[in-house]
């Protein structure tokens, strides 16, 4: 394995980890890394306070490209793969190019998951995962008081704190899947709106969303089953989905995520799967769960980089590990810390 | 307003449309009130076989040389394009077909090359120029339509240029090349609205003073024209060719007429023989040609005849290096040929010196009665740049032949021995004169004689001659603060550029640099000169050549040896060599 050609899609926390981790082990192994944003590797759950105007660009940076080419790995950025045939062991990209692999690690992430009675409004909602997302944030939010947020994951939370510090008016229609995988109950559900409407979040119950309307540049009017509000941004945040379309025809064994067992190993040899388009196998409870936020991403990108080059490392799957989410343990503690 | 100086190249296959693509963009940015220097590289064959590049500067400040990083790159072949990617900039912008005809593997893709850092802008070309005008073959101005939208360059620049170009192809042509245009701007909006520079390529100088693009070789076929020139004998041969392409468009209908000889050797006795009739007669070659003209050449200064020559060097010896450049000639235009025979060397540093260089090579002739070789280079011939169109008074442009008095009929003495060296020069047809034209040596009547004397004393005559044309000939101009230098770089032709560029930001770094530009190569303005190098530290000659030809000639000027910079690339010289060697003087003299 050593000699071959290591492909990681993606460039996010599991992708550069199982990069970071496979030059730490093999030094002479050719390394490249696939990634569909035209952003270096950067810190997602910071994207708020980059809004917020507390942290630059440069800021949410993990490593400089220079870091990159010093460790010899190839970043190959705002390129998307289309396909992979794991027969000929060969990826395509978007522009038409063929890239042979000897080993491969999936760790293209997720994309922001929307409902799908929201989706009819997609160019009318900002969602939050990329500096660009960010980008339009700050273009919008310099132009409106108010910001309506569906949905209510860990960075519709995070974000709302940004809003708050810049002034803005904050409307909260808090879903009870929006945390998606991770179901919130009902004790959950109510401590938090209590936690927002102490912070001056107008936390409202209006159903569903009806229709959504452009009145302005800087207005829309939301129409919901018992309400119609008037508000210059419409954000929606309803968790991620596993990003892996493009391998629907691949062979792949595809759920939500990419199938993997305990090892990260898909069904292909030197094939394995890493970070939130994972489904790993637990051997517990025998399903598959679904990996989220950063550090989880990191750890399951430091096994398949491990396994890749012939390791037999299984994922560390205890409650207590793929519950802590960005410094929170999510389902105990982690409202209390907003 | 920021500034903008930024380089865009077109890089793709012969046949791609890579020069019309570069071409179009010089012009609009042109009419767009930026300064452009452009300058395109292009396979020694016709087509198929090599990778043709064009590169365009552009800003809103005077532009003296190409830069060495390139900005924007416009692929229109990814495996011709990866040879670019070692001069790319930091976040350069790359517009490439994401849609190629066949799938491409990873070690002949333009992308996998990249760094991280590129800004890739992917689009089918061959799929919008079909859809919009039927055919692909506007494929290249649906890349330029991609440009301009993210660089947000207004549309209609370029729509002009289009219509001015393509006009006369008949409106089939014109609007497949309108259509794909606009194809690839439409695309560029919808699909990288995000990413859509704003107001990146507008210039506050648009309606200033009118300024025209010019080639070398146009302003040297200009300037003859204007000088008066009436016969134009040449062979063809890269790099000169496009002169005797410009003059047969236009010179016939100002009653002048352009033929191609048999060989070089043909051409030169031509325009020796036109010369010693009294009429204006040029011919351009470039190294290979100009060796089979050494002999006539050396007879012109023997005959005394005046002839106007343009080397337009490229890379050598032999055939060489047709389309790549070199500045290796110098010795050869100074000393080539048999014997003692001093004859005019200049060499113009840019386009407006092409062209006032040519129309003065005419009255040096004239007055000197000598061959006057112009030294240009593929890069200076072939370089565009846009700037006021050059004209010459009537002055520069009139006749200078030194006639003899009417007085001297019966004792006119051809070769007669003056303090200046110069002879008044009797035409055919003058009556009661005599008319000489040998090669061999002569007395002050132009009969044979071989005495020890006599070739002591004509040969004498005809080196003060030479030496007296430094009167008329430009000085050597510099570029410093004046005063004690640490460094003095001394440099010619197109070079000169270059080492402006680095010697200005050299300075604007607070180093004591200068800047000598010598454009009388021979006889060289040696007082001139030994003062500029007294006051450098160090001097520095970069040339594109390998021994340092303009080193050899004036180094011993200097009281310890000169630095030489020289390279054999085939391509310009690059400023950040120059600043790089400057600084590194700079430093080891401060140790």
């Amino acid at each position: 394995m050593a000699q071959e050609h290591c492909v990681i899609i993606g460039n996010g926390p599991a992708a550069n980890q199982a990069a970071l981790t496979l030059r730490e082990n093999s030094s002479d192994t050719r390394i490249t890394i696939v990634g569909q944003e035209p952003f270096p590797h950067y810190r997602p759950h910071l994207l708020p306070e980059y809004i917020a105007g507390r942290l630059s660009q440069d800021d949410l940076c993990v490593n400089p490209p220079a870091f990159y080419k010093e460790c010899g790995i190839k970043v190959r950025l705002g390129q998307r793969v289309v396909h992979v045939d794991f027969n000929k062991r060969e990826l395509v990209l978007d522009h038409k190019e063929v890239i042979s692999f000897g080993g491969l690690i999936i760790a293209c992430g997720g994309k922001q998951r929307i409902p799908e009675h929201l989706q009819v409004f997609d160019d009318l909602m900002l969602t939050l995962k990329t500096p660009a997302d960010a980008a339009q944030w700050i273009e919008q939010l310099s132009q409106v008081d108010s910001v309506l947020i569906v949905g209510g994951d860990l960075t519709s939370l995070s974000l709302t704190k940004a809003l708050l510090s810049l002034e803005k008016r904050v409307i909260f229609m808090l879903n009870e899947d929006s945390f998606w995988p991770v179901p919130l109950c009902n004790e959950l559900s109510e401590k938090i709106k209590h936690m927002l409407t102490e912070r001056g979040v107008e936390v409202i119950k209006a159903g569903r969303i009806k229709r959504v309307t452009r009145v302005s540049d800087r207005s829309l009017e939301v129409e919901t089953d018992n309400k119609t509000l008037r508000v210059g941004i419409l954000g929606a945040f309803f968790g991620m989905t596993p990003n892996v379309k493009f391998l629907a025809r691949s062979g792949l064994d595809i759920e939500r995520g990419v199938l993997v067992d305990e090892y990260l190993q898909t069904r292909f040899d030197l094939v394995y799967a890493a970070g939130d388009c994972a489904q790993v196998y637990h051997p517990t409870i025998k399903d598959y769960w679904v990996s989220i936020g950063y550090q989880n991403a990191i750890n399951l990108g430091k096994v398949a980089g491990l396994n890749l080059l012939g390791g037999m490392l299984s994922v560390d799957a205890s409650p207590e590990s793929i519950f802590f989410i960005d410094g929170i343990i999510v389902n105990t503690s982690w409202w209390t810390e907003f | 307003m920021p500034v903008v100086d930024v380089t865009v190249e077109v890089c793709g296959m012969a046949g791609d449309g890579t020069i019309a693509a570069g071409g179009l963009i010089n012009e609009a940015m042109s009419d767009g009130g930026f300064s452009v220097l452009a300058f395109d590289s292009y396979p020694a064959e016709i087509r198929g076989f090599g990778r043709c590049v064009t590169r365009s500067r552009i800003g809103n400040e005077e532009i003296v040389a190409l830069e060495d990083k390139t900005h924007v790159l416009i692929s229109l072949n990814d495996e011709q394009a990866r040879s670019r990617v070692p001069f790319l900039s930091e976040n350069s912008m790359i517009f490439f077909d994401s849609n190629p005809a066949v799938y491409v593997r990873e070690d002949k893709s333009l992308v996998s090359e990249l760094d991280p850092e590129a800004i890739l802008f992917g689009m089918p070309f061959n799929d919008i120029a079909t859809a919009s005008a039927g055919t692909t073959r506007g494929r290249n101005l649906t890349a330029l339509g991609c440009f301009a939208a993210i660089c947000g360059a207004p549309p209609d620049l370029f729509r002009a240029v289009i219509i001015r170009k393509f006009k006369s192809k008949g409106e089939k042509v014109l609007q497949t090349n309108l259509r794909s245009f606009d194809a690839g701007f439409d695309y560029a909006l919808e699909n990288f609205s995000n990413r859509i520079k704003s107001i990146f390529l507008i210039s506050d100088k648009v309606g200033g003073p009118k300024k025209v693009l010019l080639s070398g070789n146009q302003a040297i076929g200009k300037a003859a024209i204007d000088a008066g020139l009436k016969l134009y004998f040449g062979y063809p041969i890269t790099p000169a060719t496009p002169i005797m392409e410009y003059l047969a468009t236009h010179l016939p209908a100002l009653g002048g007429r352009v033929i191609q000889m048999e060989d070089e050797i043909a051409s030169i006795g031509a325009v020796l023989g036109s010369y010693y009739a009294g009429t204006r007669a040029m011919t351009a070659t470039s190294g290979p040609g100009f060796a089979l003209m050494t002999e006539l050449i050396t007879h012109g200064v023997m005959a005394e005849i005046p002839a106007v020559i343009i080397n337009a060097q490229r890379g050598g010896p032999s055939t060489g290096l047709p389309t790549k450049t070199e500045q290796s000639d110098l010795h050869a235009a100074v000393f080539g040929g048999p014997g003692d025979s001093p004859r005019i060397v200049v060499a113009p540093s840019n386009v407006a010196e092409c062209y006032h260089y040519t129309v003065k090579s005419f009255q040096l002739a004239e007055k000197y009665q000598t061959p006057v070789i112009l030294l240009a280079d593929f890069y200076l011939d072939n370089r565009v740049e846009n700037l006021p169109m050059p004209e010459a008074s009537e002055s520069e442009k009139s006749g200078s032949n030194v006639l003899p008095e009417n007085s001297l009929k019966g004792s006119y003495r051809r070769y007669e021995i003056t303090e200046s060296g110069i002879s008044p020069r009797a035409l055919p047809g003058m009556e009661g004169f005599i008319f000489s034209a040998t090669g061999l040596e002569h007395t002050q009547t132009g009969v044979p004689d071989y005495s020890p004397e006599n070739h002591m004393l004509m040969t004498e005559k005809r080196h003060r001659k030479i030496t007296g044309a430094l009167g008329d000939l430009p000085s050597p101009e510099e570029f410093s603060s004046g005063g004690k230098l640490d460094v003095g770089v001394i440099g010619w032709g197109s070079t000169f550029g270059s080492i402006l560029e680095a010697v200005t930001t050299a300075r604007n770094r607070g180093l004591l640099v200068g800047g000598l530009k010598i454009t009388s190569i021979f006889p060289f303005h040696e007082s001139v000169i030994r003062a500029f190098m007294n006051r450098c530290s160090e001097i520095l000659i970069p040339e594109l050549n390998y021994v340092g030809q303009l080193a050899n000639l004036i180094g011993y000027i200097h009281s310890k040896d000169v630095v030489r910079l020289n390279r054999v690339t085939g391509t310009p010289f690059p400023p950040s060599a120059i600043l790089e060697k400057i600084e590194y003087l700079v430093q080891v003299g401060n140790e």
